[in-house]
């Protein structure tokens, strides 16, 4: 495990002097707009749940309708926050576990700028009408260009600081980003572009097939990669066992593929196809449940720490809801629950454990955590930063538990159609409040954790950096 | 061999991307070689083998009409699919009558394909024909005028357009119509 140097007991704040080559003028770009976006995004995803409980609101108004604001919120979420958080974390470790500077660091300001575009093109695009008409493919295609353009600019960027890096041996969290580069470049294609040639259930199978893999072979991979090197970090703990995570990550590269198709179950697709698509899904199982026993016999003897060091909360959190959705995933294929849950409320549910719950709370931690040292400075407040945890704790588990239980009985009461849908309906109400209020407990988490970065960054002269000694603790 | 590639970054993607396609391929590109109803339309004359009909391509009208409900993001709501599920067949039905369930065949055309992940409304699958004009008309107006607790949107610009109101409706009666299973071919205009 050479290349991840835990450094010792540092409250977030603290500024390890050995970080000091690296000039991370990308990582900072990616991660402020980002962070900025998750803002903007978090209102248009209370309109949205605001609609269930309110549906004349804003009824009149075209662009603010129900239809041209739910894939903005989707798409915002996922390409607007998530994932250039991601990219600029990946950004702030990948020199790091290399021993060397980022290759280019002009490439990646560049990066940044076109992201910003992109992003912007697709807050003026999804709200005027331009959506293709595939979930999470829903940009025109001009944006989808500058996406692979951007794409490809990150990926020479990683790559070529891996092939300068000093130390041979490369970590889990290099395996996982450089994956996520590789795999993604098909995966997104196959949504975006392969689906141009193709029809009805042939294409639906292409969507799928991106729709499944856009969270199991991009966020999960580099979620992971954030995952694997902040939770050693932030507990100043080594990894418990490098075999483990080689075995979860192998077994991830070849089972998740495989499972778009339990997205159609019961659906007009190839009965065949559906059986393959559970089986590996269930499969699944075993990446997850060893990525997860790695992280929990890490922790071992040290989650005393959780108490109050904040980003750890976040990470273990987050590893816990992994493990929850991870559970749900491949129960949700095997056909008999299938039946009942499968287009109800609690797929809602389920999705946001994984890219709020797991992956999101990955990307705060790390923000929490890498954002004042590439500053060089301390938290704005770490009692504020406890705030951000429990909303998003209480907010979250409010909308996860309560979807749940509405789009089960949803679905049993589906399956008994001497109910008409109407009543179905009518009966979800009271969840759908509950989640809109759950949903304004986490826009509270999101704008305390905005307003306690942008404090961090502007008020960084202030802050006297006590630096602290440095011991590389090698495993 | 995989311990080797943690060492060797080359090594590292032939193998990352070697097991990505082998799934991969063969769950995209090999299942419509194999399954030839994804892309043959649908027609049947033999009432033996159940609901006859035929499949025929979208006009330019219904085609503007899909589109604006791709733009709607209509989809977001509704499916279109009938699953093999009995209360599926029971909900998409008709006076009793059940309905088909939906095959391959019946979305050879369909592109964007429609067949959603979220039913916050009814399915729509087998749609085509169950309301009229005018009940559409006020529906996209004020779907609570209709039916009280609806949580639909109102859509007043596209009621009180009569060029996409018709396009719009146009789409939606042909929905599920390849099959025509109902009893006495009884369809709403
Ligand atoms: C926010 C979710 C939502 C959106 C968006 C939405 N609907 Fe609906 N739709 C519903 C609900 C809920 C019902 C059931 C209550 C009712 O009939 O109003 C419904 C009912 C319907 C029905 C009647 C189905 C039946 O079998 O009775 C049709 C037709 C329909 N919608 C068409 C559309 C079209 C076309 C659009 C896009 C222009 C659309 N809907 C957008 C939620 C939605």
């Amino acid at each position: 495990m050479s290349g991840v140097q835990v450094t010792r007991a540092t409250p977030i704040g603290a500024v390890p002097l050995a970080e000091s080559i690296h000039e991370d003028t990308t990582a900072k770009w990616f991660l402020l707009s980002s962070v900025a976006y998750f803002f903007v995004v978090g209102i248009i995803a209370l309109t949205i749940a605001a609609k269930f409980v309110w549906p004349q609101l804003l009824g009149t108004v075209p662009y603010l309708s129900y239809g041209r604001l739910r894939p903005l919120h989707v798409n915002g979420m996922l390409f607007g926050w998530l994932l250039p958080a991601d990219l600029g974390l990946a950004y702030y470790i990948v020199p790091r576990l290399c021993g060397v500077k980022l290759w280019s660091e002009k490439l990646g300001i560049a990066t940044a700028a076109l992201w910003n575009v992109i992003v912007l093109g697709a807050v003026y695009a999804l709200p005027a009408g331009y959506n293709k008409g595939w979930e999470y493919a829903e940009l025109p295609m001009p944006l989808v260009a500058l996406v692979v353009v951007a794409w490809v600019m990150f990926g020479i960027n990683i790559f070529a600081t891996v092939a300068t890096r000093k130390y041979q041996q490369m970590y889990v969290s290099l395996w996982y980003t450089m994956a996520t580069i590789l795999w993604t470049t098909f995966v997104y294609s196959t949504g975006n572009i392969a689906v141009l040639f193709t029809t009805g259930t042939n294409q639906a199978n292409l969507n799928w097939m991106y729709v499944h893999n856009a969270v199991g072979l991009i966020f999960t991979p580099i979620g992971l990669a954030m995952a694997y090197y902040f939770i050693p970090k932030t507990s100043n703990t080594p990894l418990y066992s490098h075999k483990l995570s080689m075995i979860g990550f192998w077994s991830l590269a070849f089972v998740y593929v495989w499972t778009g198709a339990h997205h159609m179950l019961h659906g007009p697709i190839s009965q065949w196809l559906q059986t393959i698509a559970i089986a590996f899904s269930v499969m699944l199982l075993i990446p997850v449940w060893t990525v997860v026993y790695n992280f929990f016999a890490t922790m071992k003897g040290q989650w005393h720490q959780l108490r109050d060091n904040v980003p750890l909360k976040f990470l273990m959190s987050g590893v816990v809801f992994y493990l929850l959705t991870c559970f749900q995933g491949p129960m949700h294929s095997l056909r008999s629950v299938n039946a009942i849950v499968s287009k109800t409320d609690w797929i809602p549910g389920h999705a946001h454990m994984a890219v709020l719950g797991c992956f999101s709370f990955f990307a705060i931690a790390g923000c929490y955590y890498v954002i004042p040292r590439m500053f060089r400075t301390q938290l704005h407040s770490e009692a504020l930063a406890n705030w951000t945890f429990w909303f998003f704790m209480v907010g979250g588990l409010g909308f996860f538990v309560t979807l749940w239980l509405g789009g089960f009985w949803q679905g049993w009461q589906w399956n008994n159609p001497s109910i008409p849908f109407i009543d179905t309906v009518v009966a979800l109400k009271p969840v759908w409040t509950v989640r809109f209020f759950s949903g304004v407990l986490m826009f509270l988490g999101i704008a305390t954790f905005l307003f306690n970065i942008l404090a961090t960054v502007v008020g960084r002269g202030q802050a006297v950096a006590s630096p602290k000694p440095v011991a590389a603790v090698t495993a | 061999m995989l311990q080797k590639t943690d060492k060797s970054a080359i090594g590292f993607v032939i193998a990352a991307l070697v097991f990505f396609f082998i799934g991969g391929l063969l769950t995209t590109v090999v299942p419509p070689l194999v399954d030839k109803s994804w892309s043959k339309p649908f027609e049947n004359t033999d009432p033996s083998k159940g609901p006859t009909g035929k499949l025929r391509p979208y006009t330019d009208v219904e085609l503007k009409g899909r589109a604006i409900y791709v733009r709607e993001g209509c989809w977001y709501c509704h499916t279109q699919q009938t699953r093999t599920l009995l209360a599926d067949t029971k909900r998409s039905g008709w006076k009793g009558v059940d309905s088909p369930v939906s095959t391959p065949d019946e979305f050879v055309y369909d592109s964007p394909h429609m067949f959603g992940t979220k039913r916050t409304g009814p399915d729509l699958s087998r749609v085509g024909g169950k309301y009229d004009r005018q009940w559409h008309r006020t529906h996209f107006r004020n779907p609570r005028d209709l039916v009280p607790g609806s949580v639909m949107p109102p859509f007043p610009w596209i009621a009180n357009n009569d060029d996409d109101f018709n396009a719009l409706v146009a789409y939606i009666q042909t929905l599920g119509r390849a099959k025509d299973w109902r009893p006495d071919h009884d369809y709403e205009k």
